[in-house]
């Protein structure tokens, strides 16, 4: 006999427990249950819903929501190097702004004449800035929607990615491709984090916790 | 619903899922598995100390239910993870329990034909041998060994259980192993018990 058999032979010695011997821990867990502030929603809710906005004394109940999974952490986490990424580049972007040299724009296929960008100046560098904060903007919008369980988020996020994809044609200079790859990176990995299977399960449920009982949604 | 497939039985994952909006749903989860977690914890502490703890379980779990891991149908290893890390707040417990069961070993009377009497004394004394082994194991490595010998328990699940990664499940049940066989083997009542049922 050995000791794994030995084992299995002392644990024989405990049997299950009577279910009276549970009574009690069942009583506590519910206890513990009828002071949640979900328990008895589903019954309590029509009643209350035409009359005030909360189902208890004056306190808004905050809706339970899941935690937010590791794979979510994580896009939201990239978003926001994403963020900081297109900071960076936007300080590198004011740098330029007075360098005349630095600034390669056609209309056409004919490139603008020195008059012309010195005209234009202005106009481009604040179109230039307005789009990187804008760009940033975007980046914080939706690592702190995804964070939430928004799977408007989600799909907005993925369809930006695209976007930033076809961008990627055209560049033409190392420092541009360079700054392209790095920002259209980072949007691939924090998309792939967000239709992981957890990330699904996690917006799935934030889902269903936001829309509540079938009572609650239909109430005017 | 989720439920198992072949089966009219909402799985753990389900019920945990539904006990979000509907806290009352929780107490299917407690009747489904609060038996086998209490034999776990009596089996580690005493009964009395398993009464309570069982509850402490079913409470820690309710609380932390919205950070269940929808993708594991099966809560055991869930459960068994929280009942674990209580049952190790209550060492001493668990340690009295260990010295009980020798006391009671010891003191215990056989009656009958002489090669049992010898058979039943040995086996008795190996599992003093073993209920010491089992108390000077290191709390990590005896989880394990008890989670697997005792509630059947995959390493996978283990793995879940503690936190830990099924490797370190491996190397922890590896030396638990070790360490019981060779505490058993240092006793001249593993030879004796051998030899005796080998006769039989």
């Amino acid at each position: 006999m050995n000791e794994m058999e030995l084992l299995a032979e002392l644990a024989q010695e405990t049997p299950l427990p009577a279910p009276a011997e549970l009574d009690a821990a069942r009583a506590r867990l519910v206890a513990a249950i009828a002071t949640d502030p979900g328990a008895g929603r589903f019954a309590a809710a029509p009643q209350v819903a035409a009359h005030e906005p909360y189902p208890s004394a004056g306190q808004p109940v905050e809706p339970p929501r899941p935690v937010v999974p590791e794979p979510v952490r994580d896009a939201a986490k990239l978003m926001y190097g994403g963020a900081a990424g297109t900071v960076v580049q936007l300080i590198i972007l004011l740098f330029y702004v007075g360098d005349i040299k630095a600034y390669h724009l056609t209309v056409g296929s004919h490139p603008l004449t020195t008059a012309q960008l010195v005209h234009l100046r202005p106009l481009i560098a604040t179109l230039a800035i307005a789009f990187g904060l804008a760009l940033i903007a975007l980046w914080l919008w939706m690592a702190r929607a995804v964070g939430r369980g928004r799977n408007w988020a989600r799909i907005l996020s993925t369809v930006l990615f695209g976007l930033a994809t076809l961008q990627l044609t055209g560049l033409d200079s190392v420092a541009a491709v360079f700054w392209a790859m790095l920002t259209w990176l980072t949007g691939l990995a924090a998309v792939w984090e967000l239709w992981r299977p957890a990330s699904r399960e996690f917006f799935k449920s934030a889902r269903a916790l936001r829309s509540g009982p079938p009572s609650q949604i239909s109430r005017p | 619903m989720r439920r198992r497939r072949g089966s009219a039985v909402a799985d753990d994952a389900a019920i945990i899922e539904g006990s979000w909006r509907e806290p009352e749903q929780f107490a299917v989860l407690f009747d489904r598995h609060a038996p086998h977690i209490h034999r776990y914890l009596a089996r580690r502490a005493d009964r009395q100390v398993a009464d309570d703890l069982v509850a402490e379980t079913f409470l820690a779990a309710f609380a932390k239910r919205h950070r269940y891991d929808l993708g594991h149908p099966d809560a055991r290893p869930w459960l068994y993870g929280i009942a674990t890390n209580l049952v190790n707040q209550h060492r001493r417990d668990e340690a009295r329990q260990y010295r009980i069961r020798q006391a009671a070993i010891a003191e215990h009377d056989v009656p009958g034909h002489a090669d049992r009497v010898a058979a039943d004394v040995t086996a008795q004394a190996m599992r003093t041998v073993l209920n010491t082994a089992l108390a000077a194991l290191p709390a990590g490595d005896r989880d394990v060994l008890l989670l697997i010998a005792w509630e059947q328990l995959t390493y996978q699940e283990v793995s879940r259980a503690l936190a830990i990664p099924v490797g370190t499940v491996r190397s922890r049940l590896n030396r638990a192993r070790t360490k019981t066989r060779q505490a058993l083997a240092g006793t001249d009542a593993a030879a004796t018990y051998e030899e005796i049922t080998t006769n039989e």
